[in-house]
Formats: C-alpha cells, sequence, structure tokens
C-alpha cells in the first residue's frame, strides 16, 4: 500500500539554483533511504509573505511530492533532517497527506515573478522617463 | 364534522412566517452543492481562502460565510494550516 504525501517548503529568498538542486537531492536521498520515491519538485517562485518570517519579507516555494509505502517512519524523519539539516534555507515546512480521491491538480497563489512583476516592470519605466523629462525641464527653468 | 378555521392571525405570528419564508432567502452551503468546490478549499490556494477571512485576518464565521458544519471546519483548518506557511496573515494591517 503506497500512500501519497506533499512537503510545502518555505525557503530563503536569497537561494541561489545550485542551493535549490541540492536541496532536492537531499530531500529526493531521504525519500529513497526510506523506500519511497519522489513524484515531483516544483519551483512556485518568489512571494512577498503575509507576514515577515527570519525577519525577511520575501520568500520562495517548493512544492515536493512524493510515495511511501505504508508503515515506515519517513515521515516523522524527513520532519527532523529538513529542521535539523535543513536549517539554514529552509524556513517553514508542511508536510501532509494527499487523499487519493481527491485530484492531484492544485491552485496557487500568483508569485511575484509572473503577471504583477510585468506591470511594476511598466510602471518602473513610465516612472523613470517621467522624472527624468520633469527634472531637465526643471534645470532648464532655473537657468 | 367541521375544522374550524382560524381566521385571526397574531402580529407575531405573521412577523415569524415572513421572517421565515419571504425575507430572507433559504442558506444553503455551496459546498455542499457543488462538490467541485470542495477541491479548492486547499491550504496552497490562498488566494480562494482570503475571500473567508476579514480585513483584520478574522475567519469569517459561518453565519456570514454561509457554509455548514463540516465545510466550515474544513475551511478554517485550511486557514490555519495557510497561516503557519506565511501565505495568510494571522492579523490584518493595523489601522
Amino acid at each position: 500500500m503506497v500512500q501519497k504525501y506533499e512537503a510545502l517548503l518555505l525557503t530563503i529568498p536569497e537561494i541561489t539554483g545550485d542551493e535549490a538542486k541540492d536541496l532536492e537531492s537531499k530531500l529526493d536521498k531521504v525519500v529513497k533511504a526510506g523506500s519511497g520515491s519522489t513524484v515531483s519538485f516544483e519551483r512556485w517562485g518568489k512571494y512577498k509573505l503575509a507576514y515577515d518570517v527570519n525577519k525577511s519579507e520575501y520568500g520562495v516555494y517548493y512544492l515536493m511530492r512524493f510515495e511511501v509505502p505504508k508503515g515506515t517512519s519517513l515521515i516523522s524523519d524527513m520532519k527532523t533532517y529538513i529542521s535539523v539539516k535543513l536549517n539554514n534555507i529552509v524556513m517553514r515546512d508542511m508536510i501532509s497527506y494527499l487523499d487519493p480521491k481527491i485530484p492531484s491538480t492544485y491552485q496557487r497563489p500568483r508569485s511575484l515573478e509572473e503577471a504583477p512583476a510585468r506591470e511594476e516592470g511598466f510602471q518602473r519605466e513610465n516612472r523613470g522617463s517621467g522624472y527624468f523629462s520633469s527634472d531637465s525641464r526643471h534645470d532648464i527653468d532655473e537657468d | 364534522m367541521t375544522k374550524k378555521i382560524k381566521l385571526k392571525i397574531s402580529a407575531r405570528l405573521v412577523k415569524k412566517r415572513t421572517r421565515r419564508a419571504g425575507g430572507n432567502r433559504p442558506k444553503s452551503c455551496r459546498f455542499c452543492s457543488d462538490k467541485e468546490q470542495v477541491y479548492s478549499v486547499d491550504y496552497k490556494n490562498s488566494t480562494f481562502l482570503k475571500g473567508f477571512l476579514t480585513e483584520r485576518g478574522k475567519i469569517l464565521p459561518s453565519r456570514i460565510s454561509g457554509a455548514c458544519a463540516r465545510h466550515q471546519r474544513c475551511i478554517s483548518a485550511e486557514i490555519r494550516k495557510s497561516r503557519v506557511m506565511a501565505l495568510l496573515p494571522y492579523s490584518g494591517p493595523a489601522f
């Protein structure tokens, strides 16, 4: 009997690509040590958090799904591994059981890198040009 | 035997009847009527759960959210899970 679990990890915003790969391989190793198998490892992207965690406003979420045979101590092992060994990267974690009746598709909130990022860039461009033109005019008037 | 028909109804009873049937529409849990919607009650789907919070970040009571007791429990449990992961606030912005 195989049970499906998922782990949502909130990592520090300054996480690099190498660190993310390292995180994935380490967790994969832990799952394999408990005779399970990883199904997926997804990067959600950067988010503005609802409140400050470890004095940082932003964070990066990773969702990992894995299968575990029934009756192993993998889940408790994984919890301790994350809180002890990955202490410097992972700020919050949540491991939850996935009901087989519920479809595996899920919805997640928009990250900063998706739609709002474009808006911000657009605003920044416009603002930049606006400031520039008004400043230059000001200089001419003063002269 | 002929049945006696009550012709006069007291004002209080009329009020009670209108309150029950006429004025308010009957409440029904939207999660009970649409099973698909239950799947969107998930701690990862914080944009959906945001609709069940007040401005200050409190969980809406079931008399306002319109959910039955069973689904209200699901909603509040998922909101509490979502708060741990910093997807939803414990308390909203101060005035």
